[in-house]
Order: C-alpha cells, then structure tokens, then sequence
C-alpha cells in the first residue's frame, strides 16, 4: 500500500487518479488513527503520520492541510459508510422508525468506538469557534448537509406512511442535535458495555416517536 | 370527562418525558412509560383486549402516582379486590421493562457478552416470544443445535431500579410512607427487585431447584448454558408448554386443570418444607404446561429462602395448635409478628383470629378426613386480601413475608384461575409419604 502511493504515476487517466487519490486519503487516515489511538490526537504531529503512511510531510498537505482536515475527512468516511449500511439491510429499511433511528446512531457509535479517544479530542477540539470542526464551521456543515438529507429521505418515508406528522427538513436538524447529544453522552458513559447510552437512545427514541406520531403535545 | 382525561395525560405525560430524558434514568420511568405507551398502544397491539377492561386498568394505573404507590402496589399486589382480569395485568406489568425491538435486544447482547447473537448461536429469533422480569426472552439454537431460550434484560435497568430507591429513601417520599412501610419492609422488597437483575444469581437459583426439585417428576426445570450467559444475558435449555393463561385460555377439563393445581400445591409445600426455599414470582406466565399436565417453571430471578422461624409458624398454623391452649397461640404471634405484638392485645387479637380464620379454611381439618378446599369461588383469595388489607391497616408489615406472601397469594390466585378443589391435607401427606388413601388420585 505504502509503495503504490509512492509510485503514483501523473501520466494516468482522470479517473484513475481519482482512484489513487482516495487510496493516499484513506492509507494516510489509517496510519493516523492508529498514531492516535497510540499517542493521542494532540501528541500526534504531521510529521510522523506522513512516515507511518509512507509518503512526504509535503505530499501530506496536498490532501490535508491540517489534522483537523483529517478529522473531518474521517467523520465523512464513517457516514458515508453508516449510510451504505442502512441501504443493504433489508430488515432495518422495513422496520418502524425508532428502531431505524435507533439503528443508525447504535451502527454509526459502534463504528467510532475503537476511536473513542480521538473522538473526544475532536470533540474538545471542536469547541474552538475558529476551528473547522465546529459546528457552526460553514466546511463541517456542507459535509454534514449529505447526511442530513440522507436523515430527511427516512422520515420523509416515515411521513409518507403516516408514521410522522409532516416535520419538514427541521426533523434532519433535530436528529442531528439529537445526534451530537448522543455521541457527547457515549463518550462520558462508563457503563459497562455503554448500556446507559442503549438506554437512553432507546426511551429517547421511543417517547419523542411518540409525542410525534400524536401530533406534538395533544394527546 | 374526556376533556379531564385529555388533563390528566397531558400531565403524566410531561411527567414522563422528565423522566424518559432525566440521564441518571428511573425504574419506575421505565414501568410509566410501558403503562402509558402500552395505554395508547393497546388497540393496535392487542385488538382481543376488551374496551372495558382496558378503561378500568388505565384508570388503575392513572391512580398510580409515585413510586411510593408503586411500592404499595407491589406490596398489595393481589390483595386489593380489582377485578380479576385487572389483577392479571398489573400481574403482567408488575416486573416488565418496556419491550426492545430486535436491534436493541441485539445491541444489548453484544454489550453484555462481547458478541452478537448471530455470532454465537446457529439461529437466533430477533423477535422475543415471551415477556421476562426485566426482559425479553428469544427462541435460538445453540452451535451444537440445542434448542434454547435466551433471556435478555434491558439495559441499564438495575442503575434504575437504585435510582428509584434512593428517591424512596429521600424525604420527600418517607413522609408519605412514614407508618405506613417500614424502611426494613423497603430494603427487603429493594434486595429482592435487585436479585432480579442479576441472572448470573438466577443461573445459580435455577442450578439449586433443578437438583431440589428432581423428586417430583412432573416439574421440569431447565438448563442453564453457563457460557452462554452473563448477569444479564441468560441462556437456558427451551422448555415445552404452554403458558399457564394460553393454557386455560383453551378450557381444558376439570379434571386437568385441578390435576395441575395439585400439582403445583404440592410444589409449593415441598419448596416450602423440603427445599425451604420458593420459586417467589407468582406471575403465572412463570408456569408452562405441557400436554401431560407436567409443570415446567421459568423465571428463577425472584427466590426467597425461609428461615426456621417462618417454617415453624406455617407448621404450627397447620397444626391448628391454637386449640392446646393461650400458650400456643401467643407462640403463633410470636412466630409470626415478634414480642411487640403483644403491646397491642386488640390488633393481637384480631391478627389471631385471622390467622385462624385462614387456616381453617385451607386445612378444615388436620385429622384424617378428607376435606376439600374450593378455589374456583376466590374466597380464599378474598381471605388472603382482606387479612392483607387489615394488616396494612395496622401497620403489620414484616420483610420476611413480602417475598413469600407474594409467593402464596399468587399460588391461591393459578388456583383460582384453575378452579381447583383440593384436599391440601391429602396433598401434603402424600408429599410427606404419609399418605395411604389413594394417593394416585390426588397427584
């Protein structure tokens, strides 16, 4: 893996760059996760994750510019594949809302949970106002905006079969906060197994369904 | 009166969303939540259900206001005079953790063994088959092509159940309760709900009855996959039957149905006698019954153990010692509520006479005759209520006897579903191998 990056050839087609593109993106965020896990979001410079994936610290910033990049880089990774997942499981696809919901957030946690430590440096991080990794960074927002309409085409679904009053896109955005929420409580659980948080996504989810299905507070 | 009602769930249900989001998470949250969501559910969840009964439990669980009533509730469970089909539901929820679709269950194995079901079984059924203390229970198929049911407990829902009880203990709710449920009365009912949530003691309650009860040939305990298991993962082997509600549900003869309330009178004497200790979840979903009228029990989350003094007092009562003279009979109170009692010779009185009352209505006689108790008219469980009722009343509530009164009540009320006659002296004669009329018949 380490020599293909090395021996990228610029003579090839567009598409093929592209490619190789995604392999470096993906063989650079590999090695550094791993120099995270090991040492920290914090202790973890450039310098040796460029070693440790085999290329140039140069050849480095040409796909990340910082280590924030790389974050960013990752959640998009690990969505994109929560939303490949969501689409090959037949089972969750039929099942009630609540329990898809709870599916993706239970599915996307467990991607993240050999990273926890990361995570948590991302999430202090992402308190800076300046930094891209905040919310409220317009860069984090448009990445996040696909997986948000992913969220919306559900219960756009869930509104088509009567399971939901018509939400709107403001659904996406509560399940996005309702989102961050769970992550932030994830990471302080020391629950064994984390089944604080498998409770509190379950009733969580279970009440506001419901509230929803009754058409707000008028039951 | 709808415009009331509208009121009265915009308030519980305010109450609750406090409670769903609350982070540090509630027992009794959870049980509100499964009495309210099921409340406006039900139609959908169970068309049989009928419109009338329905009304009458919402209106019984709208009365419950807090966990103190909860603890009433609890206490008195089959003791207030609800109509029967009430009594089964508050039987049915009196233990339930709200239901968890299949990938909660599953999300929760894996947090509780360190894999998925699909990873250590052959064949795991994603939807539960029956409501468990605390759970859910699935149908599976181990590696080694075992049949096998595999409980799982909600999650979390121990850190709930302390919560609920630090709540009871702060002062706020002591008040409410003070004279009513001693704090001893509080911890016993809180040791016994927490003993629920552990089915790795379960495991080993179960591995106990299995090789004490293995004299009755007709009660089938299963067994447990230990490596399967955690405290809060429990594999054990399927047991065939039906349960004790699908059971009558299908009108079997009289005949049947009074050979299984034998049976499981006799059970409940040799637990009570020979293992001194007792299967103590009178939930009667806990009986399932197989063709031959053989009882398999499952749920083993709740067991008390007698201590002597108990075990005394029961045999004294049978005995009907009261009739040697004063002696006895203050030995009976003794036994039964301490010295104290004799500080007050009105209550000590009364206590006695129902005691007496009880006593010679199970055991009309302890000589020879034959006498046949009749359950199917609920006067023994209206006995049973009506005593509990005094006692609570006057403020006799013992720890010994929350766990075992539950026990018992919930025996009279199988065997008032059942309609059973029985000769309890004949039962347990032949149980004590004393017998020598007709024995075959009896069981």
């Amino acid at each position: 893996m380490k020599q293909e990056t090395k021996k990228t050839n610029p003579t090839k087609t567009r598409g093929k760059r592209t490619e190789n593109k995604e392999k470096t993106k993906k063989a650079i965020l590999r090695a550094a996760l791993e120099l995270f896990a090991e040492k920290g979001f914090y202790q973890t410079t450039t310098k040796v994750i460029s070693r440790k994936a085999g290329i140039a610290e140069g050849t480095l910033f040409n796909y990340f510019e910082t280590k924030e990049d790389l974050a960013l880089y990752f959640f998009e990774r690990e969505l994109a594949e929560v939303m490949e997942w969501y689409e090959q499981d037949r089972r969750i696809r039929r099942a009630a809302l609540a329990e898809k919901i709870f599916a993706i957030i239970h599915h996307f946690l467990e991607r993240l949970e050999p990273y926890e430590d990361f995570i948590g440096a991302v999430y202090l991080r992402a308190l800076v106002p300046a930094s891209k990794l905040s919310p409220w960074s317009l860069e984090n927002q448009e990445r996040n905006l696909r997986y948000l309409r992913f969220i919306r085409g559900i219960l756009a679904e869930a509104e088509a079969a009567g399971e939901l009053p018509p939400v709107g896109d403001f659904g996406a955005y509560a399940f996005g906060l309702f989102n961050l929420a769970i992550i932030t409580y994830w990471l302080q659980d020391r629950s064994r197994g984390k089944e604080q948080t498998l409770a509190l996504l379950d009733r969580c989810l279970k009440l506001s369904t419901h509230f929803l299905k009754k058409g707000g507070w008028d039951w | 009166m709808k415009r009331a009602y509208t009121e009265t769930g915009l308030h519980r249900g305010l109450r609750l969303g406090k409670l769903g989001f609350s982070l540090t998470g509630s027992y009794l949250g959870y049980q509100l939540q499964n009495l309210f969501l099921n409340g406006e559910t039900r139609d959908e969840r169970r068309k049989s259900f009928q419109s009338k009964t329905s009304r009458k439990i919402r209106e019984e669980l709208q009365s419950l206001k807090g966990p103190a009533m909860k603890i009433g509730q609890a206490l008195s469970m089959q003791s207030h005079l609800l109509p029967e089909d009430v009594i089964k539901e508050l039987a049915n929820l009196q233990m339930q953790a709200p239901a968890m679709h299949p990938s909660l269950a599953r999300a929760q194995f894996k947090a509780s063994l360190g894999k998925y079901p699909e990873d250590v079984y052959r064949d795991f059924t994603p939807e539960p088959f029956a409501a468990a203390s605390l759970g859910q229970v699935h149908r599976a198929v181990t590696k080694a092509g075992e049949q096998v049911a595999v409980k799982i407990q909600y999650p979390a829902i121990r850190s709930a159940i302390e919560n609920d009880f630090k709540m009871l203990r702060s002062t706020a709710f002591l008040g409410r309760l003070t004279g009513h449920v001693p704090a001893s009365v509080i911890a016993e009912l809180e040791q016994g709900i927490l003993q629920e949530t552990d089915y790795v003691a379960e495991a080993d309650n179960i591995d106990f009855f299995r090789e004490h009860l293995k004299p009755l040939p007709y009660v089938k305990v299963p067994d447990v996959f230990r490596q399967l298991s955690t405290d809060r993962v429990l594999t054990m082997s399927y047991l065939d039957g039906e349960p004790m509600m699908e059971f009558l549900a299908r009108r079997p003869a009289f005949e049947v149905r009074n050979l299984v309330g034998a049976r499981l009178m006799a059970l409940f004497n040799y637990q009570f006698h020979t293992v001194k200790a007792i299967h103590a979840d009178p939930h009667p979903g806990n009986y399932l019954i197989d063709a031959n009228g053989a009882i398999g029990l499952v749920d083993f989350g709740c067991v008390k153990r007698f201590s002597p003094r108990i075990i005394e007092l029961n045999q004294c009562l049978r005995d009907h010692v009261w009739t040697e003279g004063e002696e006895q009979a203050r030995r009976i109170l003794s036994l039964g509520c301490g010295p104290e009692i004799f500080k007050r010779p009105r209550v000590a009185k009364r206590v006695l006479e129902d005691a007496i009352d009880l006593y010679v209505m199970l055991f009309p006689s302890s000589s020879g005759t034959r006498n046949i108790v009749d359950f199917s008219d609920g006067s023994v469980l209206k006995k049973c209520a009506e005593i509990g009722n005094r006692n609570f009343r006057d403020k006799l509530m013992y720890p010994e006897f929350v766990f075992t009164s539950r026990a018992e009540m919930g025996l009279y009320n199988v065997l008032h579903l059942l309609g059973a006659k029985l000769d309890l002296t004949a039962i347990e004669a032949e149980l004590n191998g004393l017998a020598t009329r007709e024995p075959a018949k009896i069981l």
